[in-house]
């Protein structure tokens, strides 16, 4: 026990090491919340594709659908290699303009805008999915009445099934969000200092994991009280079916 | 035209043809639901449909306000040509002229009592929210519902919620509405207060085809019965024929089924 307790939780180490880890989480949370905030956006507009009425726009749905189903059916790790690997040469032939190829926004290293490009294109299509599960939940009555009462689709999108759909929506993307979280750590790979990285290096230099337990830790205080968000937002909704209601 | 020489009262018999209907058809995929319908509705009319299940009421219904897209046909609103046999016109006119109400009442569980009949209103017929508001309380008072209005649709009972659906449709100032089996969902104690508010309705003179197995209604408030099967109109008529004296047999046999409940 004595042992196991040393080889994890070595308080020196921690103690030494608590301001890089802590500086490697804030580059976790930073990907988390921009990789974050252009899934959710990137996904949306996904959804929408998908979702366009009419036969000459079947292509375009059709494209949607590879997208969605491709990026879901590749790992994360290999479409955030194949970006690294890739980007960096298409812009020193010229092919793409500086600011993709190497992109260093805020000042912030490349691989960082790469971790977030990787994040967007693949937790884009998650969300995307996510967000056409919560329409079409809504139950076809209510488009009906909606149409009955003669507003058009998109009338009836907007003021009707959306925002019911919204409430559906939040529970299952939280949970998007926190597996979104966690794969910020694979950035690690492109040497972007982020925690997983730092702990690493300290394993490294002092044969100890003790840093890599600091980092879960760290990990743990954001994600734990999501899940529990999740949790009493399921509850809440279950509650409200029970009262007959949507 | 398949009109048979309907003895309605006078003044409806006289009155102007707000829908008319000819050759309708609807198929999903092979399956024919609505074969062949021809159909005049005069204002002021009160159409009770009855028949089976699956014979193609609710799908006639829908056709009528372009929910479902008929397969062949034409609609005519008040002489204008709202379907042409392959495709909508003037389907914003046709929808703001139709009012429904649904079996499965479909309110807005988002919105309260008069949210729900005003969102429409501020959306489509493009009054002010105030005004809206107004017109809202003043119909659901006129359903019994005065005290509900502020109440969600989740704290209503089934003949309320059905009761804030009817006054949602009425608040468009629609020419015609259209019933769908409303009172199926209600427990029994709930139908009467629903019928009592279409019983009204027609009594003011609104036109209205209701779809309904409650023949005592139909009895009393229709002007014209029809009866369908299979996709076909079988037989129509005033209720005192249809009902009392049915001359198919079809007819006959699904009535014997009916009042042996
Ligand atoms: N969207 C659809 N796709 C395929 N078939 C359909 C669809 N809607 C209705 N039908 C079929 O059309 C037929 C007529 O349906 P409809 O709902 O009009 O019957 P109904 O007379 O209203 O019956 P009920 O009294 O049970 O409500 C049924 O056989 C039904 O299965
Ligand atoms: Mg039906």
């Amino acid at each position: 026990m004595g042992e196991f307790f040393q080889t994890y939780f070595d308080f020196s180490i921690m103690g030494d090491n608590f301001n890089a880890v802590l500086e490697g989480f804030w580059w976790t949370i930073k990907l988390s919340l921009i990789g974050g905030a252009f899934a959710l956006a990137w996904g949306l507009i996904l959804s929408v594709i998908r979702q366009l009425p009419g036969k000459a726009l079947a292509p375009v749905r059709w494209l949607a659908i590879a997208y969605i189903d491709c990026l879901r059916g590749i790992p994360m790790l290999l479409t955030l290699l194949l970006i690294y690997g890739g980007l960096g040469t298409l812009q020193s032939t010229g092919t793409i303009p500086e600011w993709l190829g190497i992109p260093e926004f805020f000042g912030w290293p490349s691989s960082f805008w790469y971790g977030v490009m990787a994040l967007t294109l693949t937790y884009g299509a998650y969300m995307a999915e996510v967000y056409r599960a919560g329409i079409e939940s809504i139950p076809r009555g209510q488009m009906e009445a909606a149409r009955s009462l003669g507003m058009s689709h998109g009338q009836a999108m907007r003021f009707v099934i959306v925002p019911q759909a919204i409430r559906r929506v939040i529970p299952p993307l939280l949970n998007d969000y926190i597996a979104l979280m966690k794969d910020t750590s694979l950035v690690s790979v492109i040497s972007l200092a982020e925690v997983v990285h730092v702990g690493q290096d300290v394993y490294s230099t002092t044969f100890n994991p003790s840093a890599l337990t600091l980092g879960a830790i760290m990990f743990l205080i954001v994600t734990l009280p999501l899940a529990r968000l999740v949790d009493w937002q399921i509850k809440r909704q279950d509650e409200k079916f029970q009262r007959g209601l949507a | 035209m398949s009109d048979e020489t309907v003895s309605l009262s006078e003044d409806v018999a006289r009155g102007e043809t707000i829908l008319k209907v000819s050759n309708l058809k609807k198929s999903y995929g092979k399956l024919e639901v609505l074969r062949d319908i021809d159909l005049d509705i005069k204002k002021g009319e009160v159409i009770c449909v009855l028949g089976p299940s699956g014979s193609g009421k609710s799908t006639m219904l829908r056709c009528l306000n372009l929910l479902e897209s008929p397969t062949g046909g034409t609609i005519e609103l008040k002489g204008d040509i709202v379907f042409d046999g392959t495709k909508p016109k003037n389907l914003d006119d046709l929808r703001r002229e139709t009012g429904m109400v649904f079996q499965s009442f479909n309110l807005f569980p988002n919105m309260s009592a008069k949210e729900n009949v005003s969102i429409a209103q501020v959306r489509v017929r493009g009054r002010k929210k105030a005004d809206a508001d107004k017109r809202s309380i003043e119909q659901l008072t006129k359903v019994g519902l005065a005290e509900k209005v502020d109440e969600y649709p989740d704290r209503l009972s089934g003949g309320q919620q059905q009761r804030v659906a009817i006054a949602r449709a009425l608040a468009m100032d629609p020419e015609v509405m259209l019933f769908d089996e409303v009172t199926s969902a209600l427990d029994p104690e709930l139908v009467k207060g629903v019928l009592d508010v279409m019983r009204e309705l027609a009594d003011s003179g609104m036109t209205m085809i209701c779809v309904t197995h409650e023949i005592g209604f139909a009895k009393e408030v229709a002007d014209r019965v029809i009866f369908m099967d299979g996709g076909y109109i079988v037989e129509q008529g005033p209720p005192k024929d249809v009902l009392d004296a049915p001359r198919e047999e079809r007819t006959k046999k699904f009535l014997g089924l009916v009042l042996d409940h």
